[in-house]
């Protein structure tokens, strides 16, 4: 299953997911994900939106808004959102096959 | 010194990357709606169930490749230029190879059931023909 970030808004259920459909169409639409480093205040409101793309596609980008304005913890959401977009093209790389070439890596937090 | 960490390649886009796995996954037998629409992890397991199709396949081929094996035995006996007149090919195989521990089992026990009538057989033709008292009895 996909990641997902669920939520309630005025007694609505929203469900934000992306698909590699709605990374399309961002990207078509001029979103790139490198400006995430360069530009967060401009990236994260449009990769929030994004996210409706999958789900909700008529939602109004007002009512989005709406919406990112009352979410809390927005640098946990950047993160997970982040890490939400990543994961279409994630899913297509293949892991290595174990063998004794691979390399072991760890981190610290 | 160190440049090659500098320069950087030109980098591919999501879309252009997910385009260029596109007709291998359709080749795989995902359709257009669950590659672009549906959960993004069912490609993994688009993947593995190709694995384990090829995989299949190959013991498919392999397993045909033992049979023609065994029937290229069977029929060498002919196929010697010097054979003797009147050589035969051995039987082809009477039954296929048994896949599985279960079927494997069972043609063992079916063989040895096969052999005790036999042997059955042979002892009571043989003790019939013996000039027992029990049989003069019944005779008279």
């Amino acid at each position: 299953m996909a990641k997902q970030i669920t939520f309630e808004f005025e007694g609505k259920n929203y469900t934000l997911e992306f698909t590699r459909k709605s990374i399309e169409i961002m990207e078509r639409q001029g979103f790139v994900i490198g400006d995430i480093v360069d530009k967060p205040m401009l990236t994260l409101p449009a990769l929030f939106a994004g996210a409706f793309l999958a789900h909700h596609r008529s939602i109004k980008r007002k009512e989005i808004d709406a919406i990112y304005e009352k979410m809390t913890n927005k640098e946990e959401l950047l993160q997970k959102l982040a890490e939400m977009y990543n994961e279409p093209l994630e899913a297509l790389m293949e892991e290595p096959e174990e063998n004794e070439g691979n390399v072991e890596w760890g981190a610290s937090w | 010194m160190g440049g090659e960490l500098v320069e950087t390649a030109p980098q591919l886009s999501y879309t252009e990357q997910f385009y260029n796995c596109f007709p291998f996954y359709l080749s795989i037998g995902m359709t257009y709606d669950q590659y672009w629409n549906s959960d993004c992890l069912l490609v993994k397991y688009y993947r593995e169930a190709f694995d384990i199709r090829k995989k299949r396949e190959n013991e498919s081929l392999w397993l045909q490749g033992a049979y023609i094996y065994d029937a290229l035995c069977a029929v060498s006996p002919v196929l010697h230029a010097f054979a003797k007149a009147g050589t035969k090919p051995q039987p082809y195989l009477d039954a296929p190879y048994p896949l599985t521990k279960k079927e494997s089992e069972d043609i063992e026990a079916s063989k040895r059931k096969a052999d005790r009538q036999r042997a059955r057989a042979m002892f009571e033709a043989w003790a019939s023909g013996l000039d027992l008292p029990e049989h003069k009895s019944k005779g008279e």
